[in-house]
């Protein structure tokens, strides 16, 4: 799925925090956003993946704005995942129903736990398991409808080095089978995997890198 | 189910305070639906033993004020289509040291209708003490009613809660008392059909009283509509407090799980889904609290039903139609109660949800 973001503004009360950006996101690409904390990564991505509307400008899929894409909700829940800093696994589920709660089709949840290697810690609670874990089922809650494009906001910022390279590994290898991501992060180390690398700092876009 | 049931057991707090201030509003709501009930019913039962047609004074608001002459007894039994005529004066009088017991005089033709556990029926100067009274006081051989001196001639048992606390004595002991001929008449037919010319004839035989069918008096009777309406608007007033303890309770949890509706939000559950998700796990709250208060209810009814302070004289129950009503209420409160917070939480955007806390 192509996204293209057309003139972005977005304002916090008085705060300007994009600045008029221009971008446009490949089908099945991984694109990297890089930037120091405010520099407007986390808004820009809550813009392209609907969370968010912006204040000026608009936002393309295949060609079609949001208003043209009938329910927002049943849009996202078939297009797109999301995973984010803090894993926001539902404490009071476990890990299969975390995922079981966005699965359209619940065949596909424990292939993909498997794939993910957290089979065997199914039945287990969010805090009954690592870090690591946690973002291994919140990436799974995130890729098991399949979706075109997976949003990613600092996705390893609570993670060990380690940790955070497994995430990037597992990111890599899905995009590799036709998901495209879109990760913000100011990890540095994340531009090794990704297509396109885009910086942004202040609100603007200060460069685009492509592989 | 289970996930209701489990975000119910997370917030095991708040999930108790919106439980217990449900029960109480249902136990308040069964309570004094109940009791007002068993008001009405306990007077409409005693008022229907041997009774298809009342009498009472013309344009009395209530039978303890009616007074119609006793004379006129013998002039309706005469009436073709009448059954019997009894006669009943209703008082109320300090006996021995309760300060208020109600006082039964009966015409002799009305005694059948007591069972008597021992003893006999009152002659002159006697009295037939219910059950219930004559345990409150003891076994006593005779009683002041105000002032007055009179022996008990027996005791009987009654499954009316007024007439068992209460004092039967003969019609002309009760005249003296209260300083009337009767309160009312009861009139049995031979053929209930002919209910509506009997009254214009009865009407026509005695001016200054007002016949009609025992059930068009029930549901005419100002103090039924009196207890009715008091009774409805303390349930009205119940039902609204519980729906502002919900509304304010789920207004805090909804506040708390903001992030975990964010999350459901942001993955493409719909705000329906969070809607019906918030409503059954209340609904389950609900059905819960209804059982609990039906429990708790049963409980205090029988408390009251068997307290010496109330002398018998409060007798609730909760029949089939009130547990049924009851229920629709709880459920309808749960409803309303939850529906505003659960729209204001499936509104909020949900990446402001997933910046102001986790799930």
């Amino acid at each position: 799925m192509n996204i293209i973001g057309s003139a972005l503004e977005h304002y916090y009360g008085q705060e300007h925090i994009l600045r008029g950006i221009d971008i446009e996101i490949k089908a099945g690409s991984f694109t990297a956003i890089i930037g120091e904390s405010g520099s407007g990564k986390t808004t820009l991505l809550s813009i392209l993946s609907t969370l968010l509307n912006p204040t000026i400008g608009s936002v393309q899929f295949d060609g079609k704005t949001i208003s043209e894409l009938g329910n927002i909700d049943t849009f996202r829940r078939h297009n797109i995942g999301f995973v984010f800093q803090f894993h926001y696994l539902i404490s009071y589920l476990t890990l299969r129903e975390n995922v079981a709660l966005a699965a359209l089709d619940e065949n596909l949840i424990n292939p993909l736990l498997a794939e993910l290697g957290i089979d065997s810690l199914a039945k287990r609670y969010s805090d009954e398991v690592s870090g690591g874990e946690r973002q291994r089922a919140a990436i799974a809650r995130a890729l098991i409808n399949r979706p075109k494009v997976v949003f990613a906001d600092e996705p390893t910022g609570n993670l060990d080095s380690k940790n955070a390279l497994g995430v990037y590994e597992l990111f890599k290898r899905f995009s590799a089978e036709g998901t495209g991501f879109v990760v913000a992060s100011h990890d540095k180390k994340l531009a090794e995997y990704a297509d396109t690398i885009i910086e942004m700092e202040d609100g603007i876009v200060k460069s685009i890198y492509q592989r | 189910m289970i996930t209701p049931l489990k975000a119910l057991r997370k917030n095991r707090f708040k999930t108790a305070l919106i439980f217990m201030s449900m029960t109480v509003s249902i136990a308040a709501i069964f309570l004094i639906s109940a009791i007002s009930g068993g008001v009405v019913s306990m007077y409409s039962a005693m008022l229907k033993t041997d009774g298809d047609i009342i009498v009472t004074q013309k344009g009395i608001a209530d039978t303890f004020f009616s007074d119609i002459n006793r004379s006129q007894m013998g002039s309706i039994a005469k009436i073709e289509g009448v059954k019997e005529v009894s006669a009943l004066i209703l008082g109320a009088a300090p006996v021995e040291s309760l300060p208020i017991v109600g006082i039964y005089g009966v015409s002799e033709n009305r005694f059948k209708s007591y069972t008597l556990t021992q003893g006999l029926s009152p002659k002159m100067g006697e009295v037939m003490l219910g059950s219930k009274i004559y345990e409150t006081l003891k076994h006593p051989k005779s009683i002041f009613i105000s002032k007055k001196k009179f022996g008990v001639s027996g005791v009987f048992k009654s499954k009316i809660g007024f007439e068992d606390g209460g004092v039967v004595i003969n019609l002309e002991d009760g005249g003296v008392l209260f300083h009337k001929s009767a309160s009312i008449f009861l009139i049995t037919l031979s053929d209930l059909g002919k209910s509506d010319s009997l009254i214009k004839k009865i009407n026509t035989l005695l001016p200054e009283g007002e016949a009609k069918t025992t059930d068009s008096f029930i549901d005419s009777y100002n103090q039924f509509k009196i207890i009715k309406t008091s009774s409805d608007v303390i349930g009205a007033m119940a039902f609204l407090m519980g729906i502002l303890g919900i509304v304010s309770m789920m207004s805090m949890v909804v506040n708390d799980r903001k992030g975990e509706f964010g999350i459901m939000r942001s993955i493409g559950l719909s705000s329906r889904t969070i809607i019906v998700k918030l409503l059954s796990e209340t609904l389950i709250i609900a059905v819960l609290a209804f059982a609990v208060a039906w429990g708790v209810s049963e409980g205090v009814l029988e408390l009251i039903e068997h307290a010496d302070k109330f002398q018998g004289y409060i007798n609730g129950e909760i029949p089939f139609s009130l547990l049924c009503n009851v229920f629709v209420v709880s459920v309808t409160m749960a409803l309303l109660g939850t529906l505003l917070p659960a729209i204001y939480a499936a509104r909020i955007d949900p990446m402001s949800l997933i910046q102001r806390g986790g799930a």
